[in-house]
């Protein structure tokens, strides 16, 4: 059954960049290598020509202005630039942070900081199905809170959150809304106008870019304004200095446009997948939960349970056959539980089990067929030496 | 959902993991020891197998819940028991399989499992046979061959 190669079922890690991708940024190594602030000569106004594209093709995809996108090393500086920012620009208000237990740790562990630093933090829990309840949340908004962070879709259960309602309880209160949608832009429509929220991370490697460059949306109307984290060169609108990534730019910019051309198509081909998938595994096993909301959620994501099964274990017997990605990870001897199950509320034996499959541009059908007989072959045999189910509870 | 980087022992012993499976309670010359839990995530049970008359490990056999370290090395251990003798079993040590798999430090608790489930097998054989107890009540019948309840997860 191995194949020469893997079959890869981990597109919410990483995505392959899009040989048109490559090939849009190739030029911008070798010929157009000018600096984008080098404003006095030809290079670095082709550079600069090349930067400014990619910013309405990346503002395009997510329904915002040009000049609302800040160009970062990635999501997780963009997501630090937005709270972080947030947090020192809006001292007057006061020193409140919300989020959401399920978040990604670029937003819990920036937040966890902060709140060393003398910011209170108010982490609320999701409801069973990994959404957040739009009551709840505004309840935590108070008259000091300065800015709320809440993914648009999670990066392991694949739930999306329902932002809109968040952001009208943020807008009537004055707090800021960020959303961390890294795993929702290019594969489900996001738009910031009609949601609604007031900053937002992107990245180029979830949606065919390269690895190492993303960008932060920073509301112009109303204005938002943030306290720079990486000074020294002005660039970015004073909000991210450094010299800009170019390749990279005009990469995420390529990926943004390639993306929103082929949303419409490519959400219900993968969501099909994504249901083959399931129909599979459901049909050969007993014992497999779909983790969070079987509608709200990511076309390309499934994430489930074994019942009996330990998750890394299983992806480590997989791994010559299919690329998934485990949703616990182990430190010091004692195993920490993904910090998603723990939040669903999932029993704690169950919460071992989780793996996630991620679907992407290039998966067939074929692929899937494979996949769900490589997993329930190897499901089926690591249950065979587990005491859960044999009437062992140790 | 970042996770450990491992050996390519363990990641063999992960894609065929010899030696799975086991005996049903109270089999004649089997002794079993269990180490760990399901709550905490890492539970090994370890049994060994010594023919009558004898003081050496013939078959030995795991079962586990756990990761992937924990898989290999109640697989590994379960492979290093048989032939060896009872005194030799019970020095089977966390830090022979740790070595022999390349087990990342913060994974050593995981082969810690696996020889202390061992030790407690022998002493559980031990206990055993000074009792003349494998638990068959009057009237039981008897269990399958060593290694049957095995031979699924081989």
């Amino acid at each position: 059954m191995a194949a020469a190669r893997p079959i890869y079922l981990d597109h919410q890690a990483t995505t392959p960049v899009d040989p048109r991708v490559v090939d849009a940024m190739l030029p911008y190594f070798t010929e157009h290598f000018g600096n984008a602030a080098s404003r006095q000569h030809v290079f670095g106004w082709k550079a600069d020509e090349a930067v400014e594209h990619a910013r309405h093709q990346v503002a395009r995809l997510v329904g915002a202005r040009a000049k609302e996108i800040v160009f970062t090393s990635g999501a997780t500086e963009a997501n630090t630039l937005a709270l972080r920012g947030a947090v020192q620009a809006r001292r007057d208000r006061g020193a409140h942070v919300v989020t959401v237990a399920t978040e990604h740790k670029a937003v819990l562990d920036t937040c966890a900081r902060l709140a060393r630093e003398g910011c209170e933090v108010t982490v609320l829990p999701v409801e069973p199905d990994g959404r957040l309840d739009p009551g709840r949340f505004a309840d935590a908004l108070r008259p000091d809170t300065v800015v709320a962070s809440v993914m648009a879709a999670n990066n392991e259960i694949g739930v999306l959150q329902p932002l809109a309602a968040l952001a009208a309880a943020c807008r009537a209160r004055g707090v800021w809304l960020h959303t961390d949608a890294v795993q929702a832009a290019g594969h489900v429509p996001v738009d910031v106008e009609a949601l609604g929220v007031d900053l937002a991370s992107f990245s180029a490697h979830k949606m065919y870019g390269p690895k190492g460059v993303g960008a932060l949306y920073v509301r112009r109307s109303p204005r938002v304004t943030l306290e720079p984290q990486v000074v020294g060169g002005g660039q970015e609108q004073g909000l991210r200095a450094g010299t800009l990534n170019v390749p990279g730019i005009v990469g995420l910019g390529a990926a943004a446009a390639m993306a929103r051309e082929g949303l419409a198509a490519e959400m219900p081909r993968v969501a099909a997948l994504r249901d083959r998938l399931l129909a599979g595994l459901e049909r050969a096993l007993d014992g497999v939960a779909v983790s969070g909301s079987r509608t709200e959620r990511l076309p390309h994501n499934l994430h489930v349970r074994f019942a009996g099964v330990d998750g890394e274990a299983l992806m480590t017997s997989l791994a010559d056959d299919l690329a998934v990605s485990a949703g616990s990870a182990c430190a010091s001897g004692s195993r920490e539980p993904s910090h998603v199950m723990t939040a669903l509320g999932v029993d704690v034996v169950d919460r071992w089990g989780a793996v996630r499959f991620g679907l992407g541009r290039g998966t067939t059908a074929d692929e899937i067929d494979r996949a769900v007989a490589c997993v329930v072959e190897r499901v089926t045999r690591l249950r065979a030496m587990s005491p859960v189910g044999a009437g062992v509870r140790a | 959902m970042t996770g450990t980087a491992y050996s390519g022992a363990v990641r063999a012993r992960c894609r065929d993991p010899r030696r799975a499976g086991g005996w049903p309670d109270g089999t004649p010359g089997v002794g079993t020891g269990e180490r760990g839990s399901l709550d905490a995530g890492a539970w090994t049970r370890v049994q060994v197998h010594v023919a009558d008359g004898s003081n050496v490990i013939d078959d030995a056999r795991f079962r586990v819940f756990g990761c992937s370290a924990a898989l290999a090395s109640a697989s590994w251990a379960a492979d290093a028991l048989v032939g060896r003798s009872l005194d030799e079993a019970r020095a089977l040590g966390a830090a022979a399989i740790a070595a022999a798999l390349d087990l990342p430090a913060d994974k050593v608790a995981m082969a810690a499992l696996a020889a202390e489930a061992a030790s407690e097998a022998v002493r559980d054989w031990e206990r055993r046979m000074g009792a003349g107890d494998w638990g068959l009540g009057p009237g039981a019948t008897a269990v399958g061959a060593p290694g049957q309840d095995s031979q699924a997860t081989r």
